[in-house]
């Protein structure tokens, strides 16, 4: 278990000490900025950014995964086979769209702040999960799926208790990619008022601080990164079995 | 025949517009097993996949122990039935027991009655329960699995059995020996059991009834002997192999059956059992140039057999 998590671990300690005390990054800060200009971010406190941020990646990652876990279970089921490629055709368009159109288009209709942002980052994270639930289920072996019929598991059973703990490892692999990806594109949000560490970076490029650009960027690529290693840990872990073994 | 456990009758499955089954028929005693034989393609896998409906039929009726299959849930129906598959399909992510007990669960049998039933069943398959039950079929060889595989099938105490290929892509030694284990456990326990197989040994082994098919058809269904004897002309003949059909037929009796009295003295050199087959005894004979061999049991000479005797069995009109 340890082994897994030790260097999420390490790189989230080393996150949470950064966002509050953001001084300890000056000296690198300095190296960037114009003289008389801002180091540090200063209009909210960083760590309040950090947690709206990852509220919202977890609230559309939670939603995503839902959905494209439902979609690629739907598609994979014995009646659902002719939704297949209406289901991808909507979750490749959400994954071609660009974010910042998405927010073009949901920023009239649902206004500024988290609700646009979340809406895109949701469309944006929904191609993963759903191609790798597809995948996961479909690459358990033809004899296992027999003997499961064969032996007398219903069509619920069959789902629960074999294809999906063995589709586990390579759904893991999508809902990962999926985080990950938003936790960069949710920076966007801030452009239309979503409360995020994008506020750092989007204050840095309006004022010409580049300090601000990089204090923001390093923050979220720390985040990016932690959730990843994480996120590979829990898979490793279910690759493992520890997960799924009944 | 009355009392048939399993009755198929113009039993028909197309696919497209392949017929794959063509309104087949036949019937399967209590306590029977039968060998369903021939190429691949010729529709013995979906003949078996539709006895537990796998494969729902187009025509023709099921009958398991006088109620009509499809009057059945199929579910319940496949947990009354255990079933073998091709390449053995172990749940990856589960122990060796829990496998074993997928069955039992589902019929919710309690705890203590599965974990004894899980025990038993390793220990006639010829594992240690304490050693085996807790691995993962990933740590076993092919041929553990495949015993794992029919000890899954048999867990629910079912009275049929079906077997696709069971002891297929195993070597000759490991295969010889699940045959006999399998036909041990069978005699025990009076299953009734069909067994698809492309192999005539292994049909001449494990069956009391061999059905010879092709193309969808049942050309020849009868006991290993006459099959071997009378086989028909055509596809039958061909399939079933006359080259070395006396040695065949040899190998289908027993020394019991043939052995005459004889005084009562130790075991010499050179003996055979009474359970040994008829091919061994002739083997022996030829090896040794001799006219007769001792039988023996438990190191005492039992009775003889007479070379005259064992090529009487296998001469054309005998029976």
């Amino acid at each position: 278990m340890r082994r897994y998590f030790l260097a999420p671990l390490v790189l989230a300690a080393l996150l949470v000490v950064l966002l509050l005390r953001p001084e300890l990054m000056t000296p690198l800060l300095r190296l960037l900025a114009e003289p008389g200009q801002d180091l540090i971010y200063d209009r909210k406190p960083l760590m309040t950014l950090a947690l709206w941020h990852l509220a919202l990646v977890g609230a559309a990652g939670l939603v995503a995964t839902v959905i494209g876990l439902a979609l690629g279970i739907l598609v994979t089921r014995p009646g659902g086979a002719e939704f297949m490629t209406l289901a991808r055709m909507a979750s490749n368009l959400g994954q071609t769209f660009p974010p910042i159109a998405v927010l073009a288009v949901a920023v009239p209709l649902l206004g500024f702040g988290f609700e646009p942002t979340f809406l895109a980052l949701c469309v944006y994270g929904l191609l993963p999960v759903f191609e790798t639930t597809v995948a996961g289920l479909r690459g358990v072996s033809a004899p296992v799926r027999e003997a499961a019929r064969g032996m007398g598991l219903s069509g619920v059973q069959r789902l629960w208790r074999v294809e999906l703990p063995l589709a586990m490892p390579v759904i893991l692999t999508g809902i990962r990619l999926s985080t990950v990806i938003n936790i960069g594109t949710a920076t966007i949000g801030s452009t239309v008022g979503a409360v995020g560490l994008g506020e750092v970076i989007v204050a840095g490029l309006q004022s010409g601080n580049t300090a601000f650009v990089a204090q923001g960027a390093a923050l979220v690529a720390l985040m990016a990164i932690c959730a990843e290693t994480a996120l590979r840990g829990l898979g490793r872990l279910a690759d493992s079995g520890a997960l799924t073994r009944a | 025949m009355k009392g048939a456990m399993i009755r198929v009758e113009a039993l028909t499955r197309r696919f497209g517009d392949a017929v794959a089954v063509d309104a087949i028929g036949f019937e399967v005693a209590r306590g029977e097993v039968l060998a369903l034989v021939g190429t691949s393609g010729c529709g013995k896998s979906t003949t078996l996949r539709m006895i537990n409906r796998l494969i729902e039929p187009d025509k023709g009726r099921v009958e398991i122990a006088g109620r009509d299959a499809r009057e059945m849930a199929p579910d319940a129906l496949r947990r009354g039935i255990g079933y073998v598959i091709q390449g053995v399909g172990l749940f990856p992510h589960w122990t060796v027991a829990r496998n074993i007990s997928t069955v039992p669960r589902l019929l919710g049998w309690d705890r203590s009655r599965i974990a004894a039933r899980v025990d038993e069943l390793l220990e006639l398959f010829g594992f240690d329960p304490a050693e085996a039950g807790p691995k993962y079929p990933a740590a076993l060889s092919g041929g553990q699995q495949q015993r794992i595989g029919v000890a899954r099938a048999m867990a629910a105490e079912p009275e049929i059995l079906l077997m696709d290929e069971p002891f297929g892509a195993l070597d000759p030694v490991t295969r010889a020996r699940l045959q006999d284990e399998f036909t041990a456990i069978r005699r025990r326990s009076g299953l009734t059991a069909i067994i698809v197989t492309h192999d005539m040994d292994e049909a001449f082994r494990l069956a009391d009834r061999i059905a010879v098919m092709d193309a969808g058809r049942i050309l020849q269904i009868d006991t290993p002997e006459r099959l071997l004897r009378g086989p028909r002309e055509g596809f039958v003949r061909q399939f079933v192999g006359l080259d070395d059909r006396a040695l065949r037929i040899l190998s289908l009796h027993r020394v019991r059956e043939l052995a005459r009295p004889a005084p009562d003295a130790p075991a010499p050199a050179q003996w055979v059992a009474p359970d040994d087959t008829l091919r061994e005894a002739a083997s022996r004979l030829i090896w040794e140039g001799g006219e007769a061999l001792a039988v023996v049991e438990a190191d005492r000479v039992t009775g003889e057999i007479r070379a005259e005797d064992i090529w009487r069995v296998g001469t054309r009109g005998a029976a």
